[in-house]
C-alpha cells in the first residue's frame, strides 16, 4: 500500500525531509476506502477536530488497530487539541455545591427539591395523609389483635400439645407397668342393655348414668322416681363411691343389686376391697382408732356389716367400663353439645388422653384431678407441687376436639409397635403416595373421640362439657344428687335432687 | 464349825446384797454396737469396718469402701451383674422369712420405684428400702433378733447365710440422726443388706391435730391412710405387699420424671421388654446427652434407639 510505503520510506537513507504540511495534505488526499472485512464499523467514529472528548459522550470502546488499518485518527493527535474545554460545563458541577452550602446539601430549605420541603410537601398532601392514617390504624390493629387474641390462643394450643409430643420429654405416662388391679379392669356394657341395640328395636331403653351416691339411700330412690326409672327399659350405671360417708350403705347395696346397676369401682370401694383381705374372714376384734385411723375404722365397721353378696358385688366391679357408640344416634358434624353419639367410657376419677386405656394406673383412674404438663402423669391434688399441672379433663377435650375435627396427631407419642410400624410405613410413602391413598385407598382405621363420664370430683360439681361429663354434685355434704339421662337417640337430660348434709 | 465360818465370811456380804446398793466402782456403760466381728464372721479374715469414723451411738456401721456394704462380711464392691443378682436374692429371701415369720412388711423408696416400672429392683440401686409396722418390729426384736436363716436359691452355688439384726435403739422414737435404720438383713456373704425402717405413730402432730400421722425415724412423714390398707403384689416373682397410695407417694418423694423418664443413670427403658437396659458403650451414652440424638423421639420403642448392645 503506498501510504505504508510511504511511511517505511521516511526512513530510507535518502533522508529526504518532507514539511509537516507537505505530509498532512499528502494523507489526508489519500485516505483509504472503507474496509471490506465482514464486522467492519460503518462509520468510522467520528471525531471532528476542535471539539473535545467530555464524559458525557457515549463511550466507544478502544478499538485495536490492525495491520494496516487507518483510521481517522492516524492523523496526528495535535491537531485535534483545542482549548474549547475551558467553556464547557463540567457535570459534576450540578452535585458539587459552593464550599458555603456544603452542610445543607439536602436539607437546604431554601431548595424545592430539598428533604424538608420534600417532606412537608407530602405531609401537607391529603393522599399521603389518607395512607398515613389507614397504615397506623391497621398497625395498631395487628398489634393488638396478635397481642390479644393470636398469641394467647397460640400459646395455649402449644402448652395443651406439648404434654404429648416426645421432643418435650424424655419419656411419658403409659410406659411403666404402674400399678395392678384386681378384678376386671376393662369391661363393656351387656349388649342388650344398649339403647337402641340388637335387643331394642324401637329404641325404647334408656341409660342413667348417677354420680357419687355414698349411701344415700333417700335421694337416690327420689332421684330414679323423677327421672322415671323401669326396670324393664331402663339400666342404671353408677359411676363408683356407692358407699361410705353416707348414712344407709348397706341399703344402697342392696338396691343396687336389685335393680342389677353396674357401676365402676371408685377409690372408697378399693380401700375397703383391700381392708376385707385382712378384717373379714377374721374373729379379731377391730383395731382401735388410735391404732389405725378414722377412715379405717368407718372401713371396718362398715365391712363387718356387708353381706358375702354384697362383697361380691364390689368385686365384681370394673375399673372402666365401655359403651359403644349409640346405632341411632346421629353423627352430624353440628350436633349440639349435648348430644352422645360416639363410645362412652364410665370411670371413677379419669383418665389420660391418648394413652391406652390398659396402660393406665388404676390408683389413678380412681384418684386423679389434674394432670402435669409437659409428662402427662396424673395427680390425685388439684395443683401438684411442681406447680405445672392442668384439670384433666382441659386436655381431654381439647384432645378430642382434635380427633373429632379430623386434624392429625402426627408426631405424638406412640405406644404399640403396630402404631409405630404405620408412622413409619406413611413416612416412607411421601406426600404422593399419602395422596394416592386418600383418594383410593381403603382409609386405615383413625381414632375417633370419646366421651369420659366420671365422678369422684365434688368440689368441682356438675361439670358438662363437649367430652367429659362429671356427675358428682356433692351429695352426701348437702349438695345435690344428679343423673345424666341418655335414650336411644342420643340425647341426653340432666336430672337433680337436693341432699341432706350428712357429713357434719 | 466350817459352816459357820463361811456364813461368817459371807454374811457382811450377803447383808450388803439384801440391803441394797453396793459400794462396787460404776463400770462404764459400753455405747451399743453391732455384734462384735469375731462372733460373726464367715469368711473373711479381718473386719472392713471403721468404726472410728462414726459416732459413738451409731450402731450399724458400713464398711470402709462404701456405705452399701457390711464391713464385717464383704471386703470388696462386687460388679454389676453379682450385684443384681445378689440383691435379687436378699429380697427374695426377706420377703420369704417375714412372711414365714408373720411379720407385716412393705417396700419403699427406691425399690418401690422398681416395682413401678416393672416390678423389678432397679439395676444401678446398690441398696433395698422396706418398711416395717411398729408391732412387727417389737416381734422381730423380741424373738428373731441375730437369727440366721440359711437359703438355697437356685442359681447360686451353695446355700447363703441370712443374718437379721434388729437395732436396739429401735425403742426409741425420736428422730436420731446415727440411727436411723432399725434392723438389718445381711448376706453373710458379700456383705450386701436390706435396710428395714418401722413406721411409727407421730404422736406430736398427733396431738396438735394432724390425723393419722405417721413418721419414720429417717425424717420420712406420711398418713396412715396412704400406706394402709396394704395391697398385695409381686416383687422379683415373689409376693409383696405395698403402700395404698403407691404412686402418689412415688411422685411426692421422686417427681414426676422419675415415674416417666425412660433415660436414667445411663440405662435406658425398653417399653417392649419391660426392662432396663444398660446403655454400656460410650458411643451409646452420649446419646444421652441434652442435645443428642436420643434427646428427642424417645417414645418411638426402641427402633431408633441402639438395640441391646448385651
Amino acid at each position: 500500500m503506498p501510504p505504508q510505503q510511504e511511511m517505511e520510506g521516511q526512513d530510507d537513507s535518502e533522508g529526504r525531509e518532507r514539511s509537516l504540511s507537505e505530509w498532512r495534505t499528502k494523507l489526508q488526499t489519500s485516505l483509504p476506502k472503507r474496509p471490506d472485512w465482514p464486522g467492519a464499523p460503518r462509520d468510522l467514529p467520528h471525531v471532528s477536530p476542535g471539539q473535545p472528548y467530555t464524559s458525557h459522550d457515549a463511550y466507544q470502546p478502544p478499538r485495536t488497530l490492525r495491520h494496516g488499518d487507518y483510521t481517522k485518527q492516524s492523523a496526528p493527535l495535535i491537531d485535534q487539541v483545542s482549548n474549547r474545554w475551558r467553556g464547557t460545563e463540567k457535570a459534576s458541577t450540578v452535585y458539587v455545591s459552593e464550599p458555603e452550602d456544603h452542610e445543607l446539601r439536602f436539607c437546604d430549605l431554601e431548595d424545592e427539591g430539598s428533604c424538608p420541603n420534600t417532606i412537608r410537601d407530602l405531609v401537607r398532601s391529603r393522599r399521603l395523609r389518607r395512607m398515613l392514617a389507614v397504615f397506623l390504624v391497621a398497625a395498631v390493629m395487628l398489634y393488638y389483635g396478635w397481642k390479644w387474641y393470636l398469641q394467647p390462643r397460640l400459646q395455649e394450643e402449644w402448652s395443651f400439645k406439648q404434654g404429648f409430643l416426645p421432643a418435650r420429654s424424655n419419656g411419658t405416662y403409659g410406659i411403666a407397668r404402674a400399678g395392678d388391679f384386681e378384678g376386671t379392669a376393662i369391661q363393656w356394657l351387656d349388649s342388650s342393655l344398649i339403647p337402641g341395640g340388637e335387643a331394642d328395636r324401637e329404641g325404647k331403653r334408656r341409660l342413667v348414668f348417677v354420680g357419687d351416691i355414698h349411701g344415700c339411700k333417700k335421694e337416690l330412690l327420689h332421684l330414679l322416681e323423677k327421672v322415671g326409672f323401669d326396670v324393664k327399659t331402663d339400666h342404671l350405671i353408677a359411676t363408683g363411691d356407692t358407699v361410705s360417708k353416707g348414712p344407709d350403705n348397706v341399703g344402697v347395696l342392696d338396691e343396687l343389686i336389685r335393680l342389677k346397676a353396674d357401676s365402676v369401682r371408685g377409690n372408697h370401694e378399693d380401700r375397703l376391697l383391700e381392708a376385707a383381705k385382712t378384717i373379714l374372714g377374721t374373729n379379731l376384734s377391730p383395731q382401735s382408732v388410735a391404732a389405725t385411723s378414722q377412715g379405717y375404722a368407718k372401713d371396718a365397721t362398715l365391712l363387718k356389716q356387708l353381706k358375702p353378696k354384697h362383697v361380691r358385688y364390689l368385686r365384681d366391679m370394673p375399673l372402666m367400663l365401655r359403651i359403644p357408640a349409640l346405632p341411632h344416634a346421629s353423627t352430624a358434624r353440628h350436633q349440639h353439645k349435648d348430644r352422645v353419639a360416639e363410645d362412652v367410657i364410665v370411670v371413677h376419677a379419669g383418665v389420660v388422653p391418648h394413652v391406652p386405656l390398659e396402660k393406665q394406673d388404676p390408683y389413678f383412674v380412681m384418684n386423679m384431678r389434674s394432670i402435669d404438663d409437659r409428662t402427662h402423669l396424673p395427680s390425685a391434688l388439684r395443683e401438684t407441687k411442681r406447680g405445672k399441672s392442668r384439670p384433666w379433663m382441659e386436655i381431654w377435650n381439647w384432645y378430642n376436639d382434635r380427633l373429632f375435627r379430623g386434624r392429625s396427631l402426627k408426631g405424638f407419642h406412640l405406644y404399640t409397635t403396630a402404631e409405630y410400624e404405620d408412622e413409619q410405613a406413611s413416612e416412607s410413602q411421601g406426600w404422593l403416595g399419602s395422596l394416592w391413598d386418600g383418594l383410593f385407598g381403603k382409609g386405615k382405621a383413625k381414632m375417633t373421640p370419646q366421651i369420659v363420664v366420671y365422678g369422684h370430683d365434688s368440689k368441682a360439681g356438675l361439670q358438662m362439657h363437649r367430652w367429659s361429663k362429671g356427675l358428682d354434685s356433692g351429695c352426701v355434704a348437702g349438695g345435690k344428687l344428679t343423673a345424666l339421662v341418655l335414650d336411644a337417640s342420643g340425647k341426653t337430660e340432666v336430672v337433680q335432687v337436693g341432699c341432706k348434709n350428712y357429713k357434719a | 464349825m466350817k459352816i459357820a465360818l463361811g456364813v461368817l465370811i459371807c454374811f457382811p456380804v450377803l447383808v450388803r446384797c439384801i440391803i441394797g446398793l453396793p459400794k462396787v466402782p460404776d463400770i462404764p456403760k459400753l455405747p451399743k454396737r453391732d455384734a462384735p466381728f469375731q462372733d460373726v464372721r464367715t469368711r473373711l479374715h479381718r473386719t472392713h469396718q471403721d468404726a472410728d469414723e462414726d459416732s459413738p451411738e451409731k450402731y450399724f456401721h458400713e464398711s470402709t469402701f462404701h456405705q452399701h456394704y457390711d464391713g464385717r462380711f464383704a471386703d470388696k464392691k462386687l460388679n454389676y451383674d453379682d450385684r443384681r443378682k445378689h440383691l435379687t436374692a436378699l429380697i427374695q429371701t426377706y420377703l420369704s422369712s417375714m412372711n414365714d415369720i408373720g411379720a407385716e412388711t412393705w417396700i419403699m423408696h427406691g425399690s418401690l420405684l422398681g416395682w413401678w416400672w416393672n416390678r423389678k429392683i432397679l439395676p444401678w440401686d446398690s441398696d433395698l428400702d422396706v418398711m416395717v409396722s411398729e408391732k412387727s418390729i417389737h416381734h422381730l426384736a423380741q424373738y428373731y433378733n441375730m437369727t440366721v436363716h440359711h437359703y438355697q436359691l437356685p442359681g447360686l452355688d451353695e446355700g447363703r447365710d441370712y443374718m437379721l439384726e434388729v437395732n436396739p435403739h429401735y425403742t426409741n422414737d425420736s428422730v436420731e440422726s446415727a440411727n436411723k435404720i432399725d434392723a438389718r438383713w445381711i448376706d453373710t456373704d458379700t456383705g450386701l443388706f436390706i435396710d428395714i425402717t418401722t413406721l411409727r405413730r407421730n404422736k406430736t402432730a398427733q396431738a396438735q391435730g394432724i390425723e393419722g400421722a405417721m413418721m419414720v425415724k429417717d425424717k420420712h412423714h406420711y398418713l396412715y391412710d396412704d400406706i394402709f390398707p396394704l395391697r398385695e403384689t409381686k416383687f422379683e416373682g415373689f409376693p409383696v405387699k405395698v403402700p395404698f397410695a403407691y404412686s402418689e407417694l412415688l411422685v411426692e418423694e421422686y417427681g414426676e420424671r422419675a415415674l416417666t423418664q425412660m433415660f436414667f443413670e445411663n440405662h435406658r427403658f425398653d417399653p417392649e421388654k419391660q426392662e432396663w437396659v444398660p446403655l454400656r458403650y460410650a458411643a451409646d451414652q452420649h446419646r444421652l446427652l441434652p442435645n443428642g440424638p436420643l434427646s428427642h423421639g424417645t417414645s418411638y420403642w426402641g427402633r431408633r434407639l441402639p438395640s441391646d448392645p448385651g
